[in-house]
């Protein structure tokens, strides 16, 4: 990994890093959505300030060039990330739909059982002008 | 002087009728709220079957959420205190006049804390718990001697502040980024019983992560937040 590529590495993990908490300062972002991309800030950290890191495992798997390793993880780690967003939006969707659904279906029902009182309230009041008569 | 008790329930329907009755019956000058968290078990026709006070969430948010909800219906009806208080029978509402008590003193928080003068046992559990203690004695110089108990009572200022904000769920990194905000929190001794039924949400992996977020939340994230401050009704 050359110099200028391990900076390149730490200034958008540092920037990510910082766009995050400003995120989470102004109260528009959950913590539990930070920490992944936190932690993934650090790892990339991690491994430009300690490239025989990167080398090490770069060696293990049996690959030519530590930068390909770099780029096998961006990969692996998004596709995994992408794969549970992909479930979690999923989720997301089906409950907005239930909710929705929710609130229709207890207004109409509201509209019913009023219609209803004000036909009884209505008939007995004709019943009354009968009787009066 | 008004106290909500309110009660997140979450497939509980082996249990929520036992802990409803007890209060009911023991207790009844505490006001209660039951919140079914879109149970898919019968929890909520038991609830509207034996006439409980009940808020039934149509989906499932989760306890944050859930509690949230509690703490919003306390905050509109004006509640002087809320205690949060689990379904399966594991919090015993004897201990909760003590803490009434105790945040009458003038606290923010007032936690039922299993260690005020009990010793801490060594298990996994506890291991956790330790660290988030001593995470949370890194970043604000305080002892929270049982951050993770689930029985915290809060003052009108705190529901307020709960209700209306974003990340604050009933956690410890919550209670943590308080204390550093200048909250003051008491704790009580209590005992806690071993859940009546169902199973514990923790299991391994999850207990990993959540460890992983509280101590990342405690050690990292909070000291960058700034505090919105509600005025309470």
């Amino acid at each position: 990994m050359t110099p200028i590529f391990r900076i390149l590495l730490i200034v958008v993990s540092l920037f990510t890093t910082y766009y995050i908490l400003k995120r989470i300062r102004q109260s528009k972002l959950q913590i539990e959505y930070a920490i992944f991309w936190i932690l993934f800030s650090g790892v990339l950290i991690v491994f430009s300030l300690f490239p025989w890191l990167v080398s090490l495992f770069t060696r293990m798997i049996g690959m030519q060039l530590p930068v390909n390793f770099i780029f096998l993880l961006f990969i692996f780690v998004l596709m995994v990330k992408l794969f549970f967003t992909t479930i979690e939006l999923s989720s997301l969707e089906n409950k907005v739909k239930d909710l929705t659904q929710e609130l229709a279906l207890e207004e109409k029902e509201r509209r019913d059982e009023q219609k209803k009182l004000l036909e009884e309230t209505n008939s007995v009041k004709d019943r009354i002008i009968e009787n009066d008569r | 002087m008004k106290c909500l008790v309110i009660v997140p329930a979450y497939n509980e329907e082996e249990s929520i009728v036992r802990v409803i009755e007890n209060l009911k019956k023991h207790y009844a000058a505490y006001d209660y709220v039951v919140i079914n968290d879109g149970s898919s078990d019968n929890t909520a026709e038991l609830c509207r079957k034996m006439g409980y006070e009940l808020i039934d969430l149509p989906v499932n948010l989760g306890l944050a959420g859930a509690f949230q909800t509690g703490l919003k219906y306390a905050y509109r009806k004006g509640y002087d205190y809320a205690i949060q208080f689990d379904a399966d029978g594991q919090h015993r509402p004897e201990f909760i006049e003590a803490m009434l008590d105790k945040i009458q003193e003038g606290y923010d928080i007032v936690i039922g804390s299993r260690f005020v003068t009990e010793k801490k046992p060594h298990s996994m559990r506890m291991l956790g718990s330790n660290l988030i203690s001593l995470a949370t004695r890194i970043t604000t110089g305080r002892k929270v001697k049982d951050p993770t108990s689930g029985m915290r009572m809060f003052n009108k200022k705190m529901i307020a502040e709960f209700a209306l904000n974003l990340n604050y769920g009933p956690e410890p990194d919550t209670i943590s980024y308080l204390l550093k905000q200048g909250a003051t929190i008491a704790e009580v001794q209590v005992e806690m019983d071993e859940r009546a039924a169902g199973e514990s949400y923790l299991n391994l992996s999850r207990s990993v992560m959540y460890m992983l977020r509280m101590l990342m939340s405690i050690l990292f994230i909070q000291n960058f937040r700034k505090r919105r401050e509600v005025k309470s009704k």
